[in-house]
């Protein structure tokens, strides 16, 4: 096994750990006096609303979101190997790499001036 | 060959992998099927990790588990959760026609590449390369390098999709919005409601846009809902909440007083 | 098998970039790049005019960059991702002037404030008040413009592509906006969003086949290199055997399916009508110019030593694909589904001059091309003027007595009419003159075959235009108020253009031939 990912599954097993162990914890220890209360989504606050009819669908209006989320997600996936071997690849590289971001950014600049961020 | 570490990582997350793909498949819910695909293409970025592919593990997970993923979750939400695929053909024989296509099709492939045999020199290479410079260093030299017109195009990608999803999907607001004083003048001139509008209602321990606020007789007050609630028919009844938390306040106070004689009982 | 990555060198060396001999693909995504800024910072009301300013200057700055500067730079660049010679050269060059009068046809306004064919809010329910009120406030898609630029860039990237990995992005760039293009008409929205999708869905499906051949070809070559693929095929071992056929045959599907040969054809007729008349004409002539550019190269250049293995699979796809167009284009009653199957058979006779496996083959296709191209965008930029009640009249019954109205219009959809069917002294007999005949010279009994068929299926289409022809000069018109709209001059250019072409290439045809016959040699 490649020794660099020894710590993720060190990390992978302790949030594991203390999930169960918070939960099985608050079992052991906690108080136990149940009402109808306790039972529910939230114990104050907003209660959900009854789901619309055709099975609550969102607007479309998230899938903007959604997809200015996937260009700067692609984009990051140019900057990690670009960030990795940033030391051997030089100036042209860095050219090409402002560029691209220039040239994605030219796409967040449409959507924020034609109101694709704003929510109303 | 495959070490020992490798065998066990194998046996335990395989199986994970063929039961994610299962599941996207055969869950009757999209919610699911999506769930089952990210457990799926997880595993499979631990896989190519497993084998020295930096790379394309991460990304694997990043893009997958990241951007597919979520874009398949935003789909699911457009098109509502509870939406399924209408079973009728409007092709006759279409369904049987494509079973039988995509089965030669899947045979053909099988049967020519299934003749290919790979040895173990393309494994030995890109350790050889992990061990010189790092597959991520390497990937790097050749997308800003050999490749680099086409990680420059790239971006014409993202701009086209960014333009598409404006206008696709982008309702741009005919005329400007009215400002929050536009507002209060038009109450003020009207003369209606010029304190603004009641709120919906608040109870000890719910409130909720959807249900209507009681006024002072008790009478629920049609104004403290949004209009969009009610053109969808969607405006809830007050009295199931007021009920139910007498009921809660009930359970709660009984509850307390069991409590209290189980003290009393015990001193 | 990882030839490629063995081969990394150990300092990184950056790529040399010839700019001179990739010129105009860098005007045309700069101008588009401006484009989508424009969008972003113009008023609303100036967008129209500064789109269709800028487009068309880039256009013609990039066509006078290509004549003036590219040609004398052939050769591989940027690593080799990119060739330019001389089929690359004169694809381009056609390329950019079907561009042109493209977006001469989509900034048709006929008077009104935005662009005629385009709706005026894409995101608004079809039908609804949002809509109208939008229009009335003068709301416009200009962004359909920059996203013409783009599919241009895809387009000039993918007849010069080296490998199959720009071959791919170069298909996902041009083959993106036309999506999107094809959901914007103005009338008949849900038609137009219907079109959209299906073209969407199955042009996700031919990438996903390219894409699939394109790594089985990686695999058997250890480069994505045509050229080294094509040295593998003639000095491969016969270890991986497997991997070539296979992928040969998905990378052929996935560029089928954008020629729309049968049976990869079932997107055509509901993209072609369901699409704005003027990115109809423009998508019909530079996508399958640019499609076949590619088809070409990949055959050419990277498979043609395997060519005995899948050479006859392709030519009974091109008898299929003529027979089939043609047949179905007799059934037909909208004009623009009828010139859809027209594109199909088309498709199927330029693929008889592709399969002939000789320059000549390839300056016949570039030839052919070129004059279907002229062709076809006049034809929709005139189906786009054909009105009845506010929306195209686009039904064949309403085309009936054209001719006694609109003389001047019929006669010139009449001469391209003509053109299609291949009637002598039109591009159209010149053309498939020069597809077939390297077929019978250097094809072989196969050559020969889809030459007969090939003539045989022109038959057939050229009864389908004489009967339109018939039906606009000699049926007295229904009750319908059927009218031509006088076009801008803008599109009277495109029209004329491509009339004027369309009779050049018929009777003077030399230069052009000459030329197309001096280009015809691939880089290998």
């Amino acid at each position: 096994m490649s020794n660099p990912y020894v710590p993720i599954l060190f990390l992978l097993a302790l949030g594991f750990v203390f999930a169960a162990g918070s939960v099985f914890t608050s079992l052991v220890v906690g108080p136990k006096r149940y009402n109808r209360a306790k039972s529910e989504p939230y114990e104050c606050g907003i209660q959900p609303s009854p789901r619309a009819e055709g099975g609550g669908r969102v607007p479309i209006k998230y899938f903007l979101t959604a997809m200015l989320f996937i260009i700067f997600d692609i984009e990051s996936v140019f900057l990690y190997p670009f960030a990795v071997a940033f030391d051997q690849l030089g100036l042209f590289a860095l050219v090409e790499m402002v560029m691209f971001i220039i040239t994605v950014f030219v796409a967040y600049a449409y959507v924020w001036k034609r109101g694709g961020l704003e929510w109303d | 060959m495959t070490s020992g570490g490798e065998a066990i990582l194998f046996w335990v997350l395989a199986p994970m992998a063929v039961a994610g793909s299962l599941g996207l498949v055969f869950a009757r819910k999209a919610v699911h099927a999506a769930l089952g695909m990210a457990l799926t293409m997880i595993v499979l970025g631990v896989f190519y990790l497993a084998q020295g592919a930096d790379f394309l593990g991460v990304i694997q997970i990043f893009v997958y588990t990241g951007a597919v993923m979520m874009l398949f979750l935003f789909v699911v939400m457009l098109v509502g959760v509870d939406s399924s695929d209408s079973i009728v053909e409007t092709l006759k024989g279409q369904r049987a026609a494509t079973v039988v296509l995509s089965l030669g099709l899947g045979v053909l492939l099988a049967g020519a590449l299934g003749r290919v045999t790979i040895g173990d020199a393309p494994a030995d290479k890109v350790h050889a390369l992990n061990a010189q410079n790092g597959n991520v260093s390497g990937v790097a030299e050749l997308i800003f390098g050999r490749y680099v017109w086409v990680f420059e195009a790239t971006s014409a990608l993202l701009i086209t999709a960014a333009l598409a999803a404006m206008v696709l999907a982008h309702r741009e607001r005919l005329g400007s919005r009215p400002s929050q004083r536009a507002w209060s003048e038009r109450r003020i001139r009207s003369g209606e409601n010029l304190a603004g509008l009641p709120v919906p209602g608040v109870y000890a321990r719910h409130n909720a846009v959807d249900t209507p606020a009681l006024l002072p007789d008790g009478s629920p007050s049609e104004l403290s809902v949004s209009r969009v609630l009610t053109a969808r028919d969607q405006v809830g009844n007050a009295t199931p909440w007021v009920e139910a938390e007498r009921e809660i306040e009930r359970d709660v106070s009984q509850d307390r007083d069991r409590d209290d004689a189980a003290k009393e009982d015990r001193a | 098998m990882t030839a490629a990555l063995t081969a990394l060198p150990t300092a990184f060396e950056a790529v040399k970039v010839d700019y001179a001999a990739v010129g105009p693909m860098l005007v045309v995504v700069a101008a588009a790049l401006i484009g989508v800024l424009v969008e972003a910072f113009a008023p609303r009301l100036l967008r129209h005019t500064i789109q269709v300013v800028l487009t068309l200057t880039a256009l013609v700055v990039a066509f006078v960059v290509l004549v003036l500067v590219s040609v004398d730079h052939h050769g591989v660049t940027v690593g080799g991702s990119i060739v330019i010679d001389g089929p690359a050269l004169f694809m381009q060059g056609s390329l950019l002037i079907f561009a042109v009068l493209g977006i001469l046809t989509m900034s048709e306004r006929f008077g009104g404030r935005s662009a005629d064919a385009f709706t005026p809010m894409g995101a608004a329910t079809p039908g609804s008040p949002a809509e109208a009120a939008a229009d009335r406030a003068g709301y416009a898609t200009s962004e359909a413009f920059p996203l013409t630029m783009f599919a241009v860039f895809g387009m000039l990237m993918f007849v010069s592509a080296n490998d199959l990995i720009t071959m791919f992005v170069a298909l996902e760039v041009l083959s993106l906006p036309l999506y999107v293009l094809t959901g914007l008409a103005r009338r008949r929205r849900l038609l137009s969003q219907e079109a959209s999708l299906k073209y969407f869905l199955l042009g996700a499906f031919s990438s996903a086949f390219f894409l699939f051949g394109a790594a089985l070809l990686y695999g058997y070559a250890g480069s994505s290199d045509l050229s080294k693929i094509a040295s593998a095929i003639t000095t491969a071992n016969g270890d991986l055997e497997g991997l070539l056929l296979p992928g040969v045959v998905l990378t052929l599907v996935g560029l089928l399916f954008k020629i729309g040969a049968v049976p990869f054809h079932s997107w055509t007729p509901d993209a072609y009508q369901g699409a704005p008349s003027p990115v109809t004409g423009f998508m019909a002539a530079a996508t399958k110019l640019a499609a076949f550019g590619a088809i070409l190269r990949l055959a050419y250049v990277g498979l043609e030593a395997s060519r005995l293995e899948w050479r006859l699979g392709v030519a009974a796809i091109a008898v299929l694909t003529m027979v089939v167009g043609a047949v179905l284009s007799v059934t037909q009653t909208d004009i623009k589904r009828l010139l859809a199957y027209s594109s199909v058979a088309h498709a199927g006779f330029i693929l008889v001059g592709v399969l002939a496996f000789d320059r000549t083959g390839v300056s016949g296709v570039m030839f052919y091309l070129v004059a279907y191209g002229l062709a076809t965008i006049a034809a929709f930029a005139i189906v786009a003027l054909v009105r009845s009640g506010g929306s195209e009249a686009t039904h064949l019954s309403q085309w009936a007595g054209l001719g006694r109205k609109h003389p001047v219009l019929a006669g010139i959809f009449a001469l391209l009419l003509l053109a299609f069917a291949g009637i002598p002294l039109t591009s159209g007999f010149t053309a498939k003159f020069a597809a077939f005949a390297p077929a019978i010279a250097h094809g072989g009994l196969a050559g020969v075959v889809m030459v007969v068929v090939g003539v045989l299926a022109s038959a057939v289409t050229a009864f389908v235009y004489f009967r339109l022809i018939v039906l606009m000069y000699f049926t007295e018109p229904t009750g319908d108020d059927v009218a031509a709209l006088t076009p801008s001059i803008a599109s009277t250019i495109a029209i004329t253009v491509g009339a004027l072409g369309t009779v050049i290439l018929g009777i003077v045809p030399g230069p052009i031939l000459d030329l197309a016959g001096r280009v015809s040699q691939f880089i290998q």
